[in-house]
């Protein structure tokens, strides 16, 4: 006789395989990964002979530095503008895409192309048009707006940012937009058109209507680039102004060094961006929390 | 029957490789001991059969000369080259002490040869890391001058100050060289020291950047200035000794006039007069500036990079070379390593030796532009004209320009107090003293 199971332990065996291969990945690999930056930027690291565990010192001396603070506001200040103007721009993108026009096909396609090509790629092509020896400035040098393609004004490598936060813009815009296009047709018109109905014009309609129902959307997407902004290093490090550097490029750096022990102070660096990242989002998750149950949803 | 000789011959195929690495030792001890004849090495090359030759990739030229002249070399001696291409030299060194840390001995590590020098080759030798003093037992060791009363060997016998002990072969030689575009600047609007350097950026401001450290070549360059501002007049010369053997408060007295020059420099480099100067992270952004007519001067070791720029057609034409610091051009070698977790020991040793033959030497010179690391009066006379007739020339200086304003590398120990001392002083605009930061360096680094 074969052994019986009842379904009940059969559905539960299920959802556990099923809930299995990401859990593991996510436990052993990156809680296992957090849980060893922790130990290391607290001073456990015996394979470099350091061994003082547990030893805030790092931590201190890290957050005791102005410098510290600099890299920490630059790397805030970019995610920030970054994923404020591709919330504005992507929302307008997917409100454009909801509408009937000629060639919209054929842009739905092309809008999504930048989520397809890599960061890297996005890099290489800003310093290939935005750099001093790049497509614009040689084009302004050739027509003569300017003696020497050196002497256009710098975009990228300078502390102002405006080739990482172009990167970051350029990839995020199509995937907010995706994010709330998607939402968008989810709801469908009905209710917009029933506030047309009753009077209100196009502004009320979208502060009063469809603001609130694409929001979840809106949050989500926020989310994701503004903890991916937070973390990057390529963009920065390629496009940054030098030092003062974004904290993922000042933890590289420690990373890098010949001096073996600096890599604890690195650590140190990764962990506060993490605490960081983690405040931020867990912020903004509990404001938008709030503002649901004071709408009424839940 | 057959059965037993088909499992006999499994056995010997995946035992085999054991066999090789737990000998791996005792061939190490016995070849370092000179009791090891070069067939023996070679056989054994063959019988470990490959070799995994990490370098650094960034130059096509010379990624395309591994492919073809090596690779095919290698083959006739019956081993496989595997070229593993790298963009930091200290991430293999990473590998190699971590792999050593697990336990992973002669026989069972990862890289056989890596090309190294400095401080990576300094960071090697105190964690002993390194395969042992082989370099003078290889047949082609001929070709390089080690009698240390001839005092030409001491860029073989010292690496950066560091001694070699024969634990790396010489491969290639650079000088610290500065290029110009003759369409730009005029000639005699050269500067030819640095105070001279310093007139030419306050009629021509932003018109010049120096790579940062620490990357070495930004190193090299703050060594120079250093060289040409010491205090006494004594140039190179008491950079010589390890970090031990001076007293920082007497280093702190040597550098601060060089520092003080570059931070009085600063305000005159590429976009210091706005934001801040911008200081390139590695060659490959300098010579883009350069190209690009950024910037006037193109400071890096490369004594063929005009003549191979030329060539290649990346260099505008009327660049050429100038002689800057005068007295004081930085020139030293580079060199093949060889860890002492290499999983294949005797490959090891036959690649390196290869390397060092007149032919790979003279191919590796005409294809790459990459000067050679043997020593041409060791040569024979026939040999010696090979090697001359593959360099791609130097523009508008001569080897006895080169030879008259060459100096030696600051040593590695104290390399790292000097680039950690302009990260704090110059990088982050530090207000404490160069000899408190050259103190605390002491501290840090000494731990």
């Amino acid at each position: 006789m074969p052994p019986t199971t009842s379904p009940d332990a059969r559905a539960r065996l299920w959802r556990a395989a099923q809930l299995a291969p990401v859990l593991s990945v996510l436990v052993l690999l990156f809680g296992g990964a957090l849980v060893l930056a922790l130990a290391q930027s607290l001073g456990f690291a015996p394979w470099f002979g350091v061994n003082t565990f547990p030893d805030p010192s790092y931590f201190g001396s890290l957050w005791g530095s102005a410098d510290f603070w600099v890299s920490l506001g630059l790397t805030l200040a970019y995610a920030l503008a970054a994923t404020g103007l591709a919330l504005i721009l992507g929302t307008a993108l997917a409100l454009a895409l909801v509408r009937a026009f000629r060639g919209q096909r054929l842009y739905k396609y092309i809008y999504k192309l930048p989520l397809m090509i890599p960061y890297t790629v996005g890099i290489a092509l800003a310093v290939l048009m935005l750099g001093n020896g790049g497509m614009v400035s040689r084009l302004a040098a050739f027509v003569g707006l300017i003696d020497s393609p050196g002497e256009f004004p710098r975009i990228l490598n300078t502390h102002y940012g405006w080739g990482i936060i172009a990167v970051y813009v350029w990839k995020q815009t199509p995937f907010v937009a995706l994010s709330v296009y998607a939402v968008l047709l989810g709801i469908g018109r009905d209710t917009s058109e029933a506030a047309a109905i009753l009077g209100a014009n196009r502004r009320q309609i979208f502060w009063r209507v469809t603001l609130p129902q694409i929001l979840p959307g809106i949050v989500s997407a926020a989310l994701i680039c503004f903890a991916f902004n937070v973390g990057a290093f390529e963009a920065p490090f390629i496009l940054g102004g030098g030092y003062p550097d974004t904290l993922p490029v000042v933890a590289w750096r420690y990373f890098n060094d010949a001096d073996y022990t600096l890599q604890i102070q690195g650590m140190a660096v990764v962990v506060s961006i993490a605490l960081v990242a983690g405040l931020i989002l867990f912020a903004w998750l509990a404001l938008y929390r709030w503002q649901e149950r004071r709408m009424g949803r839940r | 029957m057959k059965r037993t000789v088909a499992l006999a011959g499994l056995l010997t195929l995946t035992t085999a490789p054991l066999a090789l690495a737990q000998d791996a030792a005792a061939f190490r001890d016995a070849f370092l001991a000179g009791e090891t004849g070069w067939p023996a090495v070679e056989a054994r090359a063959r019988d470990e059969g490959e070799v995994n030759f990490y370098y650094w990739g960034g130059s096509d030229l010379l990624n395309v000369w591994v492919d073809s002249m090596a690779v095919p070399a290698l083959a006739t001696k019956g081993v496989t080259l595997n070229p593993i291409r790298i963009t930091s030299t200290k991430d293999v060194v990473d590998v190699i002490l971590a792999e050593k840390a697990a336990g992973k001995r002669l026989g069972d590590g990862s890289v056989d040869v890596l090309w190294v020098n400095g401080e990576n080759f300094a960071t090697l030798k105190v964690q002993d890391g390194l395969f042992g003093s082989f370099a003078q037992l290889l047949p082609t060791s001929a070709n390089i001058e080690w009698n240390a009363e001839d005092p030409r060997s001491l860029l073989n016998l010292r690496d950066f100050g560091v001694e070699t002990g024969g634990a790396e072969m010489p491969w290639s030689g650079e000088q610290y060289v500065c290029a110009y575009n003759g369409d730009t600047v005029e000639e005699d609007a050269l500067p030819a020291t640095f105070d001279q350097l310093k007139a030419y950026l306050t009629e021509n401001p932003g018109r010049f950047t120096y790579v940062k450290p620490p990357h070495y070549l930004g190193n090299t360059f703050v060594q120079q200035a250093v060289y040409a501002f010491n205090p006494d007049g004594t140039g190179a010369e008491p950079f010589q000794q390890n970090r031990d053997d001076i007293a920082p408060e007497e280093l702190a007295r040597l550098i601060a006039p060089g520092l003080e020059y570059l931070k009085s420099l600063e305000p005159l480099l590429l976009n210091g007069s706005d934001s801040g100067a911008r200081y390139p992270e590695d060659p490959a952004a300098i010579d883009g500036m350069f190209l690009n007519g950024e910037v006037d001067f193109n400071c890096k070791f490369g004594i063929y990079a005009v003549s191979t720029g030329l060539s290649t057609g990346t260099y505008p034409e009327a660049a050429r070379e100038f002689i800057f610091p005068e007295k004081g051009m930085i020139k030293n070698k580079n060199y093949l390593a060889i860890p002492a977790n290499a999983p294949n020991p005797a490959a090891a040793l036959v690649l390196v030796d290869w390397m060092t033959t007149v032919d790979a030497q003279a191919t590796k010179l005409e294809a790459t532009g990459f000067p050679a690391g043997i020593d041409g009066w060791t040569l024979e006379l026939s040999d010696r004209a090979a090697l001359e007739s593959a360099s791609p020339g130097l523009i508008a200086l001569t080897e006895e320009d080169l030879e008259a304003n060459a100096v030696p590398d600051t040593n590695a120990t104290l390399v790292d107090v000097i680039e950690a001392v302009w990260l704090d002083y110059i990088e982050r605009d530090s207000t404490e003293g160069i000899e408190a930061l050259v103190q605390r360096a002491y501290e840090t680094l000494g731990q």
